[in-house]
């Protein structure tokens, strides 16, 4: 087969099962726990509800989907901007999300980071914050669109076409339900499309260095590469 | 047999406050009338414009995102709500209202505007309470209890609650929530006001009834408090449809700087906030005085409530008396009605300034990043949940740290640029009425148990 019928026969392959591009919003709702200082946030963080370890890593990225570079979670960020802790910021914003595919992996891989810098800074641990950390939760609502695709020049155009939440659901959020090092996207193009070598690809984008707009442009890129 | 309510019908236009006031603004006026011809005359208050549909903000928030909003409602069509707040004109509540109300009845989940009647002694008790549950010392007694209780005893009788969901909106009628064994709503009490330090006689009075609700909602997280029932984050928000931030071609904007003498081919630094000590107008003068000595640049200081507030009209002169004759610092007393002035105002500006010592939210924030704007702000109230310092905006803390930034910005311009492109984006995703209505959608499918299908 040359590359030609081979592009040919990709653009026509129907999947078994159609892709359902499906979008996640979320309502933030306030949790009981505060912290003052840093030797609070890790007594808090080892006993937060998982969904407030959610709403501080992997939502906190899709709110925040437009920045670029050097904002990775709410830990972090709360280290540097109100504890002027640089070095632990660094330690916690290192934390990727997308190595994890349970919230309790998460959380205790936080509060690894945490312990250790306090065990090495007992003064830092106890100083006080210049404002509290409050710990949040989401509350969470799947919806679906109008996007069902069953080909691959379908799914393109239901990645170029749904919101920002709709790609951070199945490109971020999915590990979590898939309980795979994977993302819906990937496994779409793996088991439908029969493409190994794009579903890596998309597995491998950063997003900690691209916003999320540029995250759905390398996929569909990718994509696209794969109908050539 | 309850007497027939009557229901709001929401305004298409901010209210105004009755004639306008011979108002002059401290900058001189360049230019004659004819050139003043290209916009209307800031003066008068001008006629009400058109309300916006759903459809309209499509090339706003995208086709996806309007989807979004009208599969969280479709589940909810046939579902009703009651909004009820204490008053129909003025201030932010009302002026919130007057958008979701038919924005939400658009989307076909019919939403009714309620507000609570009462005399003088009520609505002087409840100005009392709203300044104690800011912090202000207050001694409660059992006669201003009764006449709170009394106020909300006679709007329980006046008002039907066969809706499905009911908003009691702010403190005064908190109490209304004894209504709800009868009505089989869920109820939530919407608080607007900042509780992180409340007088404890007036909160644990109030306590007990909020404790009644399904759920409360705050506008910051600080602002909360420990309570037995759900807590949401609600952050307030801006119409980019309304006067204030709908595009604008740039000869209105051209036409609003030559009205008032700004001259737009040098940096133009703006403070939009009425002459209130906590907005700290004259640390805006003297940042800029401090920054001018190694920048070019030009200070519009835009805001109101000299006429109708003695202590404006005080602090206006302070702010006349610190900027003294620099004739780069250009001072605007405009009426409450000149949206549209404001929004040129900071469209022309090349960097915005927000210094206050004191905030709520701090929505001339809002407005300034969602056109764009760099945004220099003090870290105060709800403006760090607007502000990610060095990613959406600069947080300052001094005069001297304001004037640094506004030299920075104005000398690194592809920084300020960044800065303003993701004010934008965080406006768009989290301040916007659009995003005020899909919360709303989502608490009420939250509260009605009613969540999305398992996915496919």
């Amino acid at each position: 087969m040359t590359d030609q019928q081979a592009a040919v026969e990709t653009r026509l392959r129907k999947s078994k099962k159609p892709f359902y591009f499906n979008t996640s919003e979320h309502l933030l709702r306030v949790g009981r726990e505060t912290a003052a200082n840093l030797s609070e946030l890790l007594e808090s963080l080892r006993h937060c509800p998982a969904d407030s370890v959610f709403q501080h890593t992997f939502r906190t990225l899709q709110e925040h989907h437009f920045i670029r570079r050097g904002f990775s979670n709410d830990f972090a960020h709360w280290a540097l901007s109100a504890c002027n802790e640089p070095a632990l910021a660094e330690r916690l914003a290192s934390v990727d999300v997308r190595e994890f595919t349970s919230l309790e992996d998460l959380r205790q891989s936080l509060v690894r980071v945490l312990q250790d810098y306090g065990e090495h800074n007992p003064e830092a641990a106890l100083r006080k914050a210049e404002e509290p950390f409050y710990f949040c939760a989401a509350d969470i609502v799947v919806l679906p669109t109008s996007f069902v695709p069953d080909t691959l020049p379908g799914f393109a155009d239901g990645l170029r076409r749904v919101s920002i939440h709709s790609i951070h659901h199945h490109f971020i959020e999915a590990r979590l339900r898939l309980k795979l090092m994977s993302n819906d996207f990937s496994q779409w193009l793996l088991e439908e499309m029969y493409l190994p070598d794009a579903a890596r690809a998309v597995n491998h984008i950063d997003i900690y260095t691209v916003t999320m707009e540029n995250v759905r442009q390398q996929i569909v890129g990718i994509v696209e590469r794969a109908l050539q | 047999m309850k007497p027939p309510q009557e229901t709001i019908a929401p305004q298409t236009n901010p209210p105004t406050n009755g004639q306008a006031s011979a108002l002059a603004p401290a900058a001189s006026a360049r230019v004659g009338t004819e050139q003043r011809q290209s916009i209307r005359d800031f003066r008068i208050p001008p006629a009400p414009t058109p309300p916006a549909h759903m459809d309209d903000y499509r090339s706003i928030i995208g086709q996806a995102n309007l989807d979004a909003l009208r599969f969280l409602a479709r589940d909810l069509k046939g579902k009703t709500i009651k909004m009820v707040n204490s008053t129909a004109v003025g201030g932010g509540v009302a002026e919130m209202l007057n958008r979701l109300v038919p924005m939400l009845t658009e989307l076909e989940v019919p939403t009714h505007w309620e507000v609570i009647t009462g005399g003088n002694d009520f609505f002087e008790v409840t100005k009392a309470f709203h300044n104690a549950l800011q912090g202000s010392d207050y001694q409660l007694t059992k006669h201003v209890e009764e006449v709170f209780l009394m106020y909300n005893e006679q709007n329980m009788h006046r008002m039907q609650f066969g809706e499905d969901l009911v908003v009691i909106h702010d403190p005064q009628p908190a109490a209304l929530v004894r209504s709800r064994a009868d009505s089989g709503s869920h109820w939530v009490w919407r608080c607007h006001i900042d509780l992180s330090h409340p007088n404890p006689q007036v909160w644990n009075f109030l306590r007990s009834y909020i404790e009644q609700y399904d759920a409360a909602i705050f506008s910051s997280q600080s602002f909360s408090r420990q309570l037995p029932i759900p807590q949401y984050l609600f952050y307030p928000c801006i119409d980019p449809l309304s006067e204030k931030n709908k595009e604008l071609d740039d000869s209105t904007v051209q036409a609003v700087c030559d009205e008032f003498g700004i001259d737009r081919s040098r940096p133009i630094v703006t403070q939009v906030s009425r002459f209130d000590r906590a907005k700290d107008p004259v640390g805006v003068i003297q940042a800029f005085k401090l920054a001018k000595k190694y920048v070019d640049c030009q200070l519009v200081m835009a805001g109101g409530g000299a006429n109708d507030d003695p202590e404006g009209a005080a602090v206006l002169q302070e702010v006349k008396a610190a900027a003294g004759d620099d004739p780069d610092i250009i001072i605007l007393d405009l009426p409450p009605w000149c949206a549209l002035e404001i929004n040129a105002l900071q469209r022309a500006s090349t960097l915005v300034v927000q210094k206050s010592i004191k905030e709520g939210f701090g929505l001339t924030v809002t407005e300034a990043l969602w056109k764009g704007k760099p945004t220099i702000a003090a870290a105060v109230g709800g403006i760090p949940n607007q502000i990610i310092h060095k990613h959406t905006g600069i947080l300052v803390h001094s005069v001297e740290g304001c004037a640094y930034q506004i030299r920075y910005l104005l000398t690194h311009a592809d920084f300020a640029r960044r800065l303003g492109e993701n004010g934008r984006e965080h406006v768009k995703e989290n301040f916007l009425m659009t995003t005020n209505v899909k919360r709303w959608l989502l608490l009420f499918r939250i509260l009605s148990g009613s969540r999305a299908a398992p996915l496919p």
